[in-house]
């Protein structure tokens, strides 16, 4: 079939793949969920390849509200849900 | 290289761990609960030998309906206490 022939048109915008938007996350306010509706959000000191993360300045909020702060903490990566950027990266 | 090494800033996560050796760290575990205690040994597992530990149990408290009635704390102190990693959610050292 000749209509099979066409490509499918490419995404019109692509921000890079997500070990790239991982690397630009370093150092930027991010919200990190772990399970049970809980959140982490503060500065994203590192990541490694488990997904373990390292911030500062860290919030802890359960389902919005703000229930403990840790000056540093660390997450391990299996908990992570998702890691979303709270600042333009 | 002389002497272990201890980093200075942290360029991975487990730096942060290796900093809050021999301090005193709070630790957040799977089944809603709590340890405080003085860190001593740690891997990559995020297996934990802590000392000197206070343990805080959340419970809450359901009625036969299945509505929560509250939160109750439990706590209890050990001597010594190794950790399995795959419990471990979060650790933070203490606020500097």
């Amino acid at each position: 079939m000749s209509d099979n022939a066409a490509a499918p048109a490419p995404p019109a915008e692509t921000s890079g793949s997500p070990a790239e938007f991982l690397k630009n996350v370093v150092g930027k306010e991010v919200k990190v969920r772990i399970g049970q509706g809980i959140d982490y959000q503060g500065n994203l000191s590192c990541l490694d390849g488990y997904m373990n993360v390292a911030m500062e300045n860290t919030k802890e909020m359960v389902d919005g509200k703000v229930t403990a702060s840790f000056g540093d903490a660390f997450i391990r990566g299996n908990n992570v849900l998702y890691i979303s950027a709270m600042e333009d990266i | 290289m002389d002497g272990p090494d201890i980093p200075t800033s942290v360029n991975e996560p487990l730096d942060l761990v290796k900093l809050s050796l021999s301090e005193r760290v709070f630790v957040k575990l799977r089944g809603d609960r709590t340890l405080q205690g003085v860190l001593h040994a740690y891997d990559a597992h995020m297996n934990l030998v802590l000392s000197e530990v206070e343990e805080t149990v959340s419970i809450i408290d359901v009625s036969e309906d299945g509505v929560a009635q509250g939160v109750r704390t439990a706590k209890r102190n050990m001597d010594m206490l190794f950790v399995r990693g795959d419990a471990v959610i979060m650790i933070a050292p203490p606020s500097s």
